[in-house]
């Protein structure tokens, strides 16, 4: 049985706007548990209200935060699974029928970079990036707008030959530069090694990555680990405003690089939007977060 | 939780200290088009009066849809919620003292050049909660003006009448206190005290 473009449209959509409406569950509770362990009076009190907020999106199908950013989408294609119709051009669909859906109506934040006019589209929008999964047989689909807050700071530099220190400095480097401005508590999702776009793309995966797992990699959890302690030394808090609370995760995924290595950052905000779903070969659809 | 009612005083805005939580009631001004901040800075220099005075008032970095009526005549806010301020530090000296503003906020902050400003015109900074939009959009009452609608909507210079907005942080005082650059300050220490540890 052949995936259809129409279910591929409409799943794009749908996990578009979960994803402005919904805090992921396991960053809620990461929040709650912060609030109480949060030393700073303002800070504790932020994260409450932070937890308010996302309730209220929830509750009443409203936006957790009014810059939806530009819909960034990840695909992985099981080998073993055949297609009835275009695939990219229903993903392009599924991005417009969301914008011309949308109940609030969204803001217009896709820019030209060339001329700066705004609008619910774009060229190469929205950004998808896509992978085979060898002999499964379903399509993942991953979708994590990205907004300006935490956007802005992105980074990625290319070392020789880094040290583990040097790599773990420019991390805290690039989240000093950030501070308040990231809406934290922030996750920090790191790509050491491959190429320069492909230390981009491991860190976005790793900023995806559901909280609570342990780095399979013995060194990268060790340095999870040291970083986020780091993070939390700083001091900027939720919303920027002071406390000890300003990362919820940090998140490592390593390639084999050459002698060069990128080193990339990439950040998201308290409300972490993150939705994932399936479209399995039978056609039934299965929302995993 | 102090509540704050605009139009404001030097004297109440003289009483405000960082890292309080306040909630504030009355008519704000809001945009977070950066064309806009252009345009009110050459109206400001051209001696040009803005379409609405800001004068003891508050102009805020939240974006706001607006809807507007079929007819044009009128509007509806359906949502709002900050956006990064530092992103307009270029001219926001100029309109904390050009506009006589008693109150600016959004999220981030202000540069060093602003909590000058604002000291020397009697003005604080209010932390907004990003991601707060469902929540802080209940504040709404009603469109009072939207002005420069050639712009789209959340660049569009908007007036809205606002009941108990919050609760927000003051972040920057009249006094010259920044939370920002005390907490930039502070992580920039730390950091070089987790390295000299480290170096030891």
């Amino acid at each position: 049985m052949a995936i259809t473009s129409e279910q591929i449209t409409q799943l794009t959509a749908d996990l578009y706007e979960w994803s402005l409406k919904k805090v992921p569950d396991d960053t809620k509770a990461a929040l709650a548990a912060a609030a109480p362990r949060e030393s700073d009076d303002t800070g504790r009190k932020t994260l409450r209200i932070m937890l308010k907020s996302a309730d209220a999106a929830e509750s009443t199908g409203g936006l957790v935060c009014s810059d939806v950013g530009i819909p960034t989408y990840s695909i992985k294609i099981g080998t073993r699974v055949s297609f009835d119709g275009p695939v990219r051009q229903a993903i392009v669909d599924g991005f417009a029928r969301m914008a011309a859906r949308s109940d609030p109506p969204i803001l217009k934040m896709v820019t030209n970079p060339l001329t700066h006019q705004r609008s619910h589209a774009g060229k190469d929008m929205p950004i998808v990036t896509f992978d085979v999964i060898d002999e499964a047989d379903y399509v993942d689909i991953t979708c994590a707008p990205k907004a300006m807050g935490t956007g802005r700071w992105e980074a990625l530099e290319t070392f020789v030959y880094p040290t583990h220190q040097q790599i773990e400095d420019y991390v805290l480097d690039v989240v000093l530069r950030s501070g308040s401005q990231a809406c934290p508590p922030i996750v920090v999702g790191v790509g050491i090694g491959g190429t320069f776009d492909h230390a981009a793309r491991i860190a976005k995966e790793a900023v995806l990555r559901p909280f609570g797992q342990v780095n399979p990699e013995p060194v990268l959890a060790g340095m999870e680990q040291r970083l986020l302690q780091a993070i939390n030394t700083l001091g900027f808090g939720p919303m920027g405003t002071g406390g000890d609370t300003t990362a919820m995760a940090v998140h490592i995924n390593y390639s084999a690089s050459h002698g060069f290595v990128p080193v990339a950052v990439s950040l998201n905000c308290w409300i972490n939007r993150r939705t994932r779903a399936r479209i399995h070969a039978d056609g039934r659809v299965e929302r995993i977060e | 939780m102090k509540h704050l009612q605009l139009p404001l005083s030097r004297a109440d805005i003289d009483g405000l200290e960082v890292g309080e939580m306040v909630t504030l009631s009355g008519q704000a001004t809001m945009s977070i088009g950066l064309p806009t901040h252009q345009r009110m800075v050459e109206h400001l220099d051209a001696g040009t009066p803005l379409p609405v005075d800001l004068k003891d008032g508050a102009f805020f970095h939240l974006s706001c849809f607006n809807r507007e009526s079929a007819d044009g005549e009128s509007h509806e806010a359906l949502y709002l919620n900050p956006t990064t301020s530092t992103r307009y530090n270029a001219f926001m000296p100029r309109l904390i003292e050009g506009c006589g503003l008693r109150l600016v906020g959004g999220k981030g902050g202000l540069d060093h050049a602003s909590v000058e400003a604002m000291q020397r015109q009697g003005c604080a900074y209010l932390s907004f909660l990003g991601g707060g939009c469902t929540l802080l959009s209940q504040a709404i009452q009603r469109v009072v003006a939207v002005h420069w609608t050639d712009y789209i909507a959340q660049f569009r210079l908007l007036t809205l009448e606002l009941s108990e907005l919050g609760p927000a942080t003051v972040a920057i005082d009249a006094h010259g206190n920044s939370v920002y650059e005390r907490l930039h300050e502070q992580a920039k220490q730390r950091l070089q005290s987790l390295r000299d540890g480290r170096a030891a």
